[in-house]
């Protein structure tokens, strides 16, 4: 398929060594995120959960490039993380699409601010909204879209310079209950044919496993890993493995490592 | 049926037909002054006679020029001041508090001020047309700025976009639709700045020839004038909303 074969890009690796990050607020320092060590290995499809307050979104914006951290040292595919990097899709809870823009002009819109749009830009554009299921709809506008397939623009958007990493921040959450496991089982699916690193931020248990090689549990105020879980269900994910013993032991234990963090603090 | 056009128009037509003619018998049994309330018809007459005179074009095309010139005026200075209010923290910071605190100053207090300074020509009445209107636009470009989404600037922070490109890709098109509300809000304030100004001093224009024909106790003609004013009003503001269908394609109810 062109869309894997044209650039050389697969996933990247990820790294975090004795991450801290404090937010200084009217009310005094806030520490959000303490003493994170991660590695992540490229291709990998790991799952942050746990919740509110644990730190999991700062984490993703640090590893974007978008917030500072206070202490140790992260590496995102070899280099210090900065923003704007063509190597990173980034996907958000909001679709954020610009309603002047059609579907196909927001798909192109990061190759325009890039500098990276050329004679073969339609031909990529076309390219991604296939792959997501949007060549219908790519003259519509973005209003006109249900709230899943709003979703299918800005995922077809962050997958548009054929980036290494993937990161999404509870990019299924707005979404009713049918319409996010079926994405939930096309994103995983997707991950696995481009070989992207893909990192999920979610307060979803089951999406989680359903979607992950790793798991991450965090534990809240201030964020911190309490638990890292292997996923050993079989590729490709489908939704009936939901109702399958081990992904029940996986939710399971994922559960346990989050409620023991939270009984700890009680 | 309610929906149908026969109701949506046909309803406040027959309203007004029916006022008018509830009027215009007042009018006739004499239960109305006729030299307070001229009549429907005396009023038809009146603007029948006005229209065929020089001095009511003359006075129609002054208004106009006043009202449009102030319009562009007071527009352009207001969409920029407001995209660098809505751009620079500090000039917002050094300048918001006077626009806001010269908002609620009744503006049309100044026109004697402006007729001092600028005398009893035209350029009086443009530079209160362009005051009156600069505020909604500085007001309203400031809120549609505003009204980009904290998501929106964190995605294209992550798209490595620019200065120049957030402004021009998102800030302005995200703005553009708050905006044009003020502009709207703009043109109809012009011409009452226009108005406005005539009355306090001038030689030209409807609000010039509305006072005369009061003075002269042409009720009549007067009443004629008001009327036409209002069918200026609601042209420009028809044309105004055709551009902005034309220019903001994606607001949509």
């Amino acid at each position: 398929m062109s869309l894997i074969s044209n650039t050389a890009a697969t996933g990247e690796t990820i790294s975090l060594a004795g991450v801290s990050k404090t937010y200084m607020t009217a009310k005094g320092p806030l520490p959000v995120l303490r003493d994170i060590n991660l590695d992540i290995k490229a291709g990998e499809f790991v799952s942050f959960v746990g919740p509110s307050g644990c730190g999991k979104s700062t984490l993703l914006k640090i590893i974007a490039g978008l917030v500072s951290y206070d202490t140790g040292t992260v590496e995102v595919g070899g280099e210090a993380p900065r923003e704007g990097r063509e190597d990173i899709g980034f996907m958000l809870q909001q679709s954020v699409l610009m309603p002047w823009l059609n579907v196909s002009k927001n798909v192109e819109l990061p190759f325009a601010i890039s500098g990276r749009r050329n004679g073969n830009t339609p031909k990529r554009v076309a390219e991604l909204l296939d792959l997501v299921g949007l060549t219908p709809v790519a003259k519509l506008n973005p209003w006109e879209l249900s709230g899943g397939m709003q979703q299918r623009v800005a995922l077809a958007r962050a997958l548009a310079l054929d980036p290494g990493i993937m990161l999404m921040d509870e990019p299924f959450s707005a979404l009713d209950e049918f319409k996010r496991e079926f994405l939930n089982i096309e994103v995983a699916q997707m991950a696995d044919k481009l070989g992207k690193t893909t990192l999920l931020v979610t307060h979803s248990i089951s999406e989680a496993v359903l979607m992950s090689d790793h798991i991450i549990a965090l534990g809240a105020n201030p964020g911190r890993v309490v638990g890292e879980i292997k996923v050993d269900l079989e590729r490709p994910r489908r939704t009936n493995m939901v109702g399958s013993a081990r992904f029940q032991e996986i939710s399971n234990e994922v559960r346990v490592a989050l409620a023991a963090d939270l009984e700890g603090v009680q | 049926m309610t929906n149908t056009i026969l109701y949506r128009a046909g309803l406040p037509t027959s309203v007004g037909i029916t006022l008018i003619g509830l009027w215009q018998i007042l009018s006739i049994v004499g239960a109305i002054n006729p030299i307070m309330i001229p009549s429907p018809w005396d009023i038809a007459i009146a603007f029948s006679e006005l229209v065929t005179r020089g001095y009511f074009w003359q006075a129609t095309w002054f208004t106009l020029q006043e009202t449009l010139y102030g319009f562009a005026i007071g527009v352009t200075l207001g969409l920029i001041i407001g995209a660098l209010t809505g751009t620079f923290p500090m000039f917002r910071t050094a300048i918001y508090p006077f626009v806001i605190a010269f908002q609620n100053t009744p503006r049309v207090a100044l026109a004697p001020i402006f007729l001092t300074w600028f005398g009893f020509g035209m350029t009086s009445k443009v530079v209160m047309a362009a005051v009156i209107c600069f505020f909604p636009v500085v007001i309203n470009t400031v809120a549609g700025m505003a009204s980009v989404g904290d998501n929106a600037k964190m995605l294209f922070r992550s798209l490595g976009a620019s200065r120049a490109q957030t402004f021009f890709r998102l800030t302005l098109p995200g703005a553009s639709e708050i905006a044009f509300a003020g502009i709207k809000t703009a043109l109809t304030l012009a011409l009452l700045g226009a108005i406005v100004a005539e009355f306090v001093g001038g030689s030209v224009g409807l609000g010039v020839l509305i006072k005369e024909l009061n003075f002269q106790l042409e009720v009549a003609k007067g009443f004629a004038v008001v009327l036409f004013l209002a069918v200026i009003g609601l042209t420009l503001y028809g044309l105004i909303e055709l551009l902005e269908r034309y220019l903001i394609t994606w607001k949509h109810d």
